[in-house]
């Protein structure tokens, strides 16, 4: 019995050896399975590092190049957003007492907490202009035709959730400019016919920006919309490889022709992530987002600085364009975004779709074009009510500008003020 | 007649409804005035027209209803009687709270000695400032006598040229009142602990203040200033009836401050430039101007701590510090104590210098953090001509096809 079990445990102890000895080759995985990290002896059971060399020697389309990082960087931009959001829910507080003081403790007292910050905000803004650039990509590649309209689909799903994230991230710090530029971005959401007050009175919680939606925007910010958008993060990845990259033109798609991912691919896509980090630290350390005056619901800013790159977007268009010029661009926003819906044909080339290229150029040059005009509006007077806001719905009270100030009713037209007079009694 | 009683119903039925006098019979001429005092305070302590005027409020056509002690509309003396009448008898005033000796100061007043002594009846009496039958209570706001309406009241007389110039009285006052510090504090911030007319003058015992009661006057609200001013050789002169008290420096109705920066040129309006006292108040003038300034360089600071993301409590409680020292200048202004000045402009330049400091730390950390990009450059740049070093050596060595 115990001579059974001695030869039995040698004898797994030699296989183990020897299996440990055949797969520390040299090489980057050699080391890997050197240090216990990957599939030595159990790769003698499971045929995993086969699988993954398989997968590390996968050869992309030989069209694919630098512009298809936009995706990526994309994601990378999503990845420094969760992981700066999750140090700052560190030292965040989301109460209306708390939120501004908790700010001022991140910029200010924590070690590099004006560093989390800003690379929040400035990825927050790259990430929108980075979404832009990769779906402008993609419709002009024609890269949504089928079998891949799904995929575009979930793409604007995604943007919509990148928005929301960034709408409802906008007020957390609960100072003068985020609470005026969400209350008069709820203001006019109220004004949309049938849905508007509904929807406003879910988001706010009181009749004006308070706690309340302070704690509904957090909750929507760091639990609702992260999972939504982890799951369709997946999808959409998921499709990706599913479908492969998209052909170029008329040409049919010919895996397995084009650059090994290991390391080729993975040696750019290296270098597309580190100009990206250096260019989002750089922006964080140049141009930090200043600390605006603590919220105050009974008095308005004399300015109202913008801090991400939708509000210039929607301020520009209402400022120079009006209300409906708003609408208008959402609706060619909307309008993009159904097109693989109608343009299913196998046509690839741009110069052959020149409506669809029309639509995608005023999309797209507009929104760049309404930035640039923002940037000029950024530390502009607060947002005055949009022309059209005044039937369709009843602003609330309190949060609609102050009152005119009450002078002397004067009994007729005064002249001049002689103050140089003192007089004596009379 | 039987037309009249019957117009006389009518009137009734309409006019009265809520009081129970229809059998009144006053309103049935006198529908007008009715509907003008029940708003009042009279009518709500049940005080009926005949309580005033006489007559038989049970008759409802002439003569019969002007007969008994029939008084009609009295005379401006005689009003001062009637009024006296009730408003003179602390007993009857008590249980309102009311004082009741404002025909004894009416009597002391200017206007008081001209319509009583003078029977001078260009002169008011009680219903020229308080309506006859609209009688409300001063803290309701349709008051005459409402803080916000007292200079209009006043101004009824008090701007007719015509009538003034019997008196050689001026008709700018209530214009100038309204430019004042007084008249901004009570009509645009509607801050009623700033004086009307009645707060300098009195209200019955309307009198303007003698040369040596002037700075009194004032005092009653400035005391610290007025104390101070009471220390130094202004205030002595004051009392001594040599100077018009604070009115030396200060207008009457217009009360406008003497800005920090024209101190010496009031100072010019006595004394002769090079005198002793002349270059006082250049003295003077030059640490409030310095304070005002040292003042205005703490809020900057202040603001830029807070743009920077620092917490400002401190730094706030500090500039209230120096904001005390700065308001206890203007007060040390008075009694021209040139070594109090000294200390106090002290104080403010000293805070002030610390938060310019702490915001030239904030400042510069925030410099500093753009130091940051040194080494991400250095090391994003190496990185890049690795990785490219690397691209190139395994391409060139068959990595692609």
């Amino acid at each position: 019995m115990a001579g059974r079990f001695r030869r039995a445990t040698a004898k797994w102890a030699a296989q183990f050896w020897a299996d440990l000895k055949a797969s520390t080759d040299a090489g980057l995985l050699g080391i890997l399975r050197f240090l216990g990290l990957l599939y030595g002896p159990i790769d003698a059971r499971l045929p995993i590092d086969q699988a993954f060399r398989k997968s590390l020697g996968y050869r992309l389309a030989p069209h694919v190049g630098w512009r298809h990082a936009l995706g990526g960087i994309t994601y990378l931009l999503f990845i420094i957003l969760v992981i700066t959001g999750v140090l700052l829910s560190v030292h965040y507080r989301p109460s209306a007492q708390e939120a501004y003081p908790s700010l001022q403790h991140i910029v200010s007292g924590v070690t590099l907490g004006w560093l989390i910050r800003d690379l929040h905000v400035w990825s927050a803004s790259l990430l929108v202009l980075a979404v832009l650039a990769h779906m402008a990509r993609v419709f002009f590649d024609a890269a949504y035709k089928p079998p891949r309209e799904t995929n575009w689909l979930v793409g604007v799903l995604l943007l919509f959730l990148v928005l929301a994230f960034g709408a409802s991230g906008y007020l957390l710090p609960w100072d003068q400019w985020a609470y005026w530029t969400v209350t008069e971005a709820l203001n006019a959401l109220a004004t949309v016919p049938l849905v508007g007050g509904a929807a406003v009175a879910v988001l706010r919680g009181d009749p004006i920006v308070s706690g309340a939606t302070l704690s509904r925007f957090f909750a929507m910010h760091v639990i609702v919309l992260p999972w939504i958008t982890l799951a369709l993060v997946a999808f959409h990845f998921t499709m990706v490889r599913r479908h492969g990259v998209a052909p170029l033109r008329n040409a049919t798609a010919e895996p397995g022709r084009g650059r090994v991912f290991f390391p080729s691919h993975l040696l750019r896509s290296f270098m597309v992530a580190v100009v990206t980090c250096a260019v989002v630290i750089s922006a964080a350390a140049l141009w930090p987002r200043p600390v605006g005056e603590p919220a105050d619901p009974a008095k308005l800013p004399e300015i109202v600085r913008s801090t991400w790159v939708v509000v210039d977007v929607s301020r520009a268009l209402t400022h120079y364009l009006g209300a409906w010029g708003f609408v208008g661009f959402t609706l060619v926003a909307l309008g993009l975004a159904f097109v693989p819906l109608f343009d299913r044909g196998p046509e690839r080339d741009l110069r052959r779709r020149p409506a669809v290229a029309i639509l995608g150029l005023v999309f797209f040059v507009g929104f760049v074009a309404a930035w640039m005009a923002g940037r000029q509006l950024r530390s502009g007077p607060p947002p005055e009510a949009l022309p059209a806001a005044s039937e369709a719905s009843t602003p609330p009270p309190a949060a609609g500008a102050p009152l005119p100030e009450l002078g002397p009713t004067p009994t007729r037209a005064a002249p001049p003020a002689d103050t140089t007079r003192a007089g004596g009694p009379r | 007649m039987s037309g009249g009683l019957m117009l006389a119903t009518i009137a009734m039925a309409l006019a009265a409804p809520a009081q129970q006098d229809t059998a009144y019979g006053c309103v049935a001429c006198h529908a007008d005035k009715r509907a003008a005092f029940v708003q009042g305070v009279h009518a709500e302590r049940g005080i009926r027209c005949h309580d005033c005027h006489g007559g038989d409020p049970s008759a409802y056509a002439l003569p019969a209803a002007h007969r008994g002690r029939f008084v009609g509309a009295p005379g401006k003396v005689a009003t001062v009687a009637l009024c006296g009448s009730c408003h003179s008898d602390p007993n009857r005033m008590r249980q309102y709270g009311l004082p009741s000796g404002q025909v004894a100061e009416f009597r002391t007043s200017r206007h008081g000695r001209l319509l009583l002594m003078g029977h001078d009846l260009d002169a008011p009496t009680c219903t020229d400032c308080h309506d006859a039958h609209t009688i409300l209570r001063p803290d309701d706001a349709r008051s005459t006598v409402y803080p916000t309406n007292i200079p209009t009241t006043c101004a009824r007389c008090h701007e007719d040229k015509r009538l003034m110039a019997k008196y050689r009285l001026p008709t700018d006052q209530v214009e100038r009142y309204r430019l004042s510090a007084h008249g901004v504090a009570l009509f645009r911030n509607q801050n009623f602990a700033s004086p009307t007319c009645v707060g300098c003058h009195g209200s019955h015992s309307a009198l303007p203040p003698t040369v040596s009661e002037i700075a009194n006057v004032c005092e009653r609200c400035h005391i610290l200033v007025g104390q101070a001013f009471d220390r130094g050789p202004h205030g002595r002169a004051a009392h001594a009836g040599k100077i018009a008290g604070c009115l030396g420096c200060h207008s009457n109705h217009g009360t406008e401050r003497v800005p920090a920066d024209r101190i010496a040129a009031a100072c010019a309006k006595c004394h002769a430039a090079g005198t002793s006292a002349h270059t006082l108040g250049t003295q003077i003038q030059q640490r409030a101007v310095e304070a005002t300034e040292e003042l205005r360089s703490a809020q900057v600071a202040i603001a830029q701590l807070s743009l920077a993301g620092r917490q400002t409590g401190d730094a706030r409680f500090r500039y209230q510090t120096a904001l005390t020292a700065y308001e206890q200048i203007a007060q040390a202004q008075h009694s021209l104590d040139a070594e109090q000045l000294d200390d106090l402009a002290r104080q403010v330049r000293s805070i002030s210098r610390d938060l310019r400091g702490m915001a030239g730390v904030a400042e510069e950390q925030r410099w500093e953090h753009k130091l940051l990009l040194v080494p991400v450059w250095f090391l994003a740049l190496a990185s890049l001509v690795l990785a490219w070093f690397a691209l190139r050596h395994l391409e060139g060595a068959g990595g692609r096809p």
